[in-house]
């Protein structure tokens, strides 16, 4: 399986990503399926429920990661959800640095024989990239800076691949 | 010497933290950290927070060698 991982402050090009994706595997006749997802910086951030604000429009996000552990966090993702479906190119490009609203913070490409197994693992690699991979958001709303709260829904989304064996 | 990273919210809170210290366990730096920084410190006891040693997220009791990384998670918010 080809693996292509990339922390970056640039952004980055769909067409592009999806055309290398579709092109470089080594396996490229057999993709049947490929399945792309972007993240993109909200405009408007809701209520926090640690701090006293009532959310509001952002006038920016800052992206701080742990450079060799998110990485390596990143990879064993990749790994996991190899060893549960039958993949053959994965694409992850996350974007670190200051970023504007609508902004392209995210990029996951999953190629495989059959739609269904990309799919299931593009999902499960954002649940596990969301909850694991160390990556912290700080927001500013009105000047004022915070860091965003870890969602209980993302820890949720996450856990629903720990009860299942084989995907 | 064991090299200290904070990273999230516990970045702005331990901006006069050195960032080498000496201490057995991560448990021990903590504890350490509590006297000379006790806002960070409270942040750090939230059961919510992890630390990892080289890069792997152990226990607060893992015993430390000289060299080694320590860095202080809080959850995290990426994608």
């Amino acid at each position: 399986m080809l693996t292509t991982l990339r922390i970056q402050a640039e952004d980055f090009d769909l067409a592009e990503q999806y055309s290398l994706l579709r092109s470089s595997s080594p396996a490229t006749t057999e993709i049947g399926a490929i399945v792309t997802f972007t993240g993109l910086v909200r405009e408007f951030e809701p209520r926090s429920r640690d701090h006293n604000d009532d959310g509001g429009a952002l006038d920016g996000m800052r992206l701080q990661h742990y450079p060799g552990m998110t990485e390596k966090l990143l990879q064993g993702i990749i790994d996991d959800a190899a060893q549960r479906w039958p993949l053959l190119a994965v694409t992850v490009i996350h974007r670190v640095g200051h970023l504007a609203p609508c902004d392209q913070i995210v990029f996951l490409g999953v190629a495989s024989e059959h739609r269904q197994p990309a799919f299931q693992a593009a999902e499960f690699i954002m649940d596990y990239l969301k909850t694991r991979a160390t990556f912290w958001k700080q927001i500013t709303i009105d000047g004022q800076p915070r860091w965003v709260d870890s969602k209980d829904s993302d820890t949720t989304a996450a856990r629903r691949w720990d009860a299942q064996c084989d995907g | 010497m064991i090299r200290l990273h904070f990273f999230g919210r516990l970045s702005d809170l331990a901006t006069q933290v050195p960032s080498r210290c000496a201490g057995e366990t991560p448990h021990a730096i903590r504890q350490w950290l509590a006297e000379d920084f006790p806002e960070l410190a409270v942040q750090l006891n939230e059961p919510q927070v992890l630390v990892s040693v080289n890069h792997c997220i152990v226990d607060w009791q893992t015993p430390l060698t000289d060299g080694d990384e320590v860095a202080f998670l809080p959850p995290v918010t990426g994608g």
